[in-house]
């Protein structure tokens, strides 16, 4: 029985160990600003999409945020809070044409919605105002994070495993790199524009 | 004025086409204050879209929310709560935070063929020489534009230099304008604005904001009469810039417009006053007349969707556009030129009331925009009696013309332009030299077919192509009516332009 018991513990602590929630942090440079890092798929894993809706604004001109990291299969909604018209266009995903999509012109105040379904940077146009200019970086895991603007990052509850790890920044080549997380992995990536 | 003749009418031509020129204006400024590219108010500028209309209509401000727009807050020259204590303070404006300067520089380069030098009839008389190839430098130029708060906007703009020169240009427009006054009469918004100053009159297509490298012709006519017999001396044109004030109302994006000027009479090109009257900045006028410019026009909007269709730019399904509109206008100038000759009996004075008055319109569909116009011009014509004592009148100088015009934006970056010109001048067969035609055979004065093709490089950076298609003409013609020495002067003109 005293066996049994030890088995057991032994068993739900080995469990409790590969399901623990560790993290990747690291720095971006190489680049001035926010970068989006993010854990690339994991074979045979897939993810829930997310419920929650993000807002990106145009307001003033401007998308805001001007960088919105989400995982795939998040609705992103787009509110117009200016008094002029505005549209939002991507010409591409992940640099893939094929995807690139007009949403249209929508009023003040009113907000027009769209599931990301494949993963890779999206970058967000107006096609108006062609000084307007978005990002949203779609994370293929729910693992991703935004850097500081000193290009610090922390991706917390990634399980602990090896992952391979891309950073983005606007306008700079991505980089990959593997990263084994053992409750805690370390990535630094240095990116060229 | 016996030294008219080719030279004299070709340097005023050219001058003509430097001057008419020398006002196409995008704003550099407003970028930077809002931020924004020159798209956001310009088709291939400084042609206005639907938004950059509205955008002027409001005195250089957004037609909404204006405040939340800029990115360099402005200047207060007064706490907005002063307005309460007015008229026991200074009524607080503003001024833009940055200083709103823009700068343009062009040049170009042009080819003409070298029939164009038969324009001296003869070779007998040593003429202008066109050359072959030619490369010229334009204009550069200086304008500052923006507003005061109050809803009052300001422009100016001055040519520093013109080919090449420095201070051989002028200024070119400078005004205020008070927008929206007719609210201090409770009238409809919009209805009654004043603008005053030096401008270019409210014409049904601006000149100053055409983006053709050559003006329409049109607007560059004058009716000068070359025979020193006949006394039509008109040197307007409705293109020149005008001083006075104006009155206006409605929006050039939808629904009504129009407006009212009365501004300086000078149909001789130079300014009266005598030395013992002084003048703060120098007499303009070269007689007691004042003239008078009106002009009416009505902007339909076709889109189906009402809410769209009342809206600045017209909702489409990949985003805002101009609106699919028809417009469609009349104007009319009416002065009175002033002519004084001495006779037997002291100095005579002619007065010779002329007038001008038209139609356009311009149908809008996407980025296609086809627009016209038509235009006659009256100058009644008062010829010295043969005791030059006085006057008896003569036959009426008139002419008509105006232009036609295409303009395709195949893509965001790339114009293409076919216009077509026409001006059918009696004036030019009053100046007949010899019996022969001045500008042109007969009954084909000035008309020409002009494609052209123009790239966006940069929003700000143009190069432009135009080739100007004439027919034949000649100067002489013999017994037979067989022309004598024909030329053509189909012109290729390229250009590069930068703002900043």
């Amino acid at each position: 029985m005293k066996r049994t018991w030890i088995m057991v513990v032994a068993v739900v602590a080995m469990l409790s160990f590969t399901a623990s929630a560790g993290t990747i942090s690291g720095k971006v440079s190489g680049v001035t600003g926010e970068s989006v890092v993010y854990v690339e798929a994991v074979a045979g894993k897939t993810f829930p999409a997310p419920t929650e809706k993000p807002v990106i604004d145009q307001k003033g001109l401007m998308f805001t945020p001007h960088i919105v990291a989400v995982e795939q299969g998040t609705t992103v909604e787009f509110l117009n809070s200016d008094k002029v018209a505005h549209n939002v266009f991507w010409p591409s995903v992940g640099g893939n044409k094929k995807f690139s999509k007009n949403l249209g012109t929508w009023p003040q105040g009113e907000k027009r919605a769209f599931k990301f379904d494949n993963p890779g940077a999206v970058p967000l146009l107006c096609n108006v105002h062609p000084e307007m200019g978005g990002y949203i970086v779609v994370s293929p895991t729910p693992y991703f994070a935004v850097t500081d603007k000193s290009g610090n990052y922390k991706i917390e509850n990634v399980p602990d495993g090896s992952y391979s790890v891309t950073a983005w920044h606007e306008g700079a080549k991505n980089s990959s790199k593997p990263v084994t997380v053992a409750g805690e992995g370390k990535a630094d990536f240095t990116l060229t524009k | 004025m016996r030294f008219r003749g080719p030279l004299f009418v070709f340097s005023l031509l050219l001058l003509t086409f430097f001057f008419a020129t020398a006002s196409s204006f995008a704003i550099p400024a407003f970028s930077r204050q809002y931020g924004t590219s020159c798209t956001t108010c310009h088709v291939d500028y400084p042609k206005l879209n639907d938004f950059g209309k509205a955008f002027k209509d409001a005195g250089f401000k957004f037609p909404k929310d204006d405040e939340s727009f800029l990115k360099v807050p402005p200047v207060m020259l007064g706490a907005p709560a002063q307005k309460e204590l007015w008229p026991h303070t200074v009524f607080p404006g503003t001024i833009p935070g940055l200083p709103p300067i823009g700068l343009r520089y062009n040049q170009f380069f042009q080819y003409t063929p070298a029939s164009a030098n038969n324009y001296n009839p003869g070779g007998s008389t040593a003429g202008p020489n066109v050359p072959r190839t030619d490369f010229e430098s334009g204009l550069f130029s200086i304008f500052m534009a923006g507003n005061f708060g109050s809803d009052i906007a300001f422009w100016v703009d001055d040519d520093l230099s013109v080919s090449g020169a420095n201070s051989n240009g002028g200024l070119g427009d400078g005004y205020l304008k008070f927008v929206n006054i007719g609210r201090v009469f409770k009238l409809p918004t919009d209805s009654l604005s004043l603008r005053v100053g030096q401008f270019e009159l409210d014409l049904p297509f601006s000149q100053a904001r055409s983006i053709n490298i050559s003006p329409w012709d049109i607007y560059t006519q004058a009716n000068i009469g070359f025979s020193g017999s006949q006394n039509v001396n008109n040197v307007f044109a409705l293109g020149d810039a005008a001083q006075g004030f104006e009155i206006s109302g409605g929006h050039q994006y939808a629904g009504y417009h129009y407006s009212l000027a009365i501004v300086n009479q000078n149909t001789s090109g130079t300014s009266s006053g005598a030395p013992n009257v002084s003048s703060p900045g120098g007499f303009f006028s070269d007689s007691n007349y004042k003239d008078i410019y009106g002009r009416f026009s009505y902007r339909f909007n076709l889109e189906k969707d009402s809410a769209s269709r009342h809206e600045v730019q017209a909702a489409g399904a990949t985003g805002p556009r101009d609106h699919t509109s028809l417009a469609l206008g009349t104007f009319f100038f009416k002065g009175r030129s002033v002519q004084r000759i001495d006779g037997d009996t002291g100095v005579l004075t002619a007065r010779e009331p002329f007038y001008r008055f038209g139609g356009d319109f311009s149908f809008n569909y996407r980025t296609f925009n086809l627009f016209g116009l038509y235009m006659y011009g009256h100058d009644d014509d008062l010829l010295l009696n043969s005791g030059a004592t006085g006057f008896t009148p003569g036959p009426a100088a008139k002419f008509n013309g105006g232009f036609l015009e295409a303009d395709y934006l195949a893509l965001p970056w790339v114009m293409t332009i076919l216009r077509y010109d026409r001006v059918q001048s009696s004036a030019d067969f009053l100046s007949q030299s010899g019996g022969v035609n001045y500008f042109s055979p007969v009954g084909s004065t000035r008309n020409r077919v002009t494609p052209g093709v123009q790239f966006l490089i940069h929003a700000n950076i143009k190069a432009a192509f135009e080739y100007a298609i004439r027919p034949q003409q000649a100067l002489v013609y013999d017994s037979n009516g067989k022309a004598l020495n024909a030329f053509r002067t189909n012109t290729a003109t390229g250009m590069l332009e930068f703002v900043y």
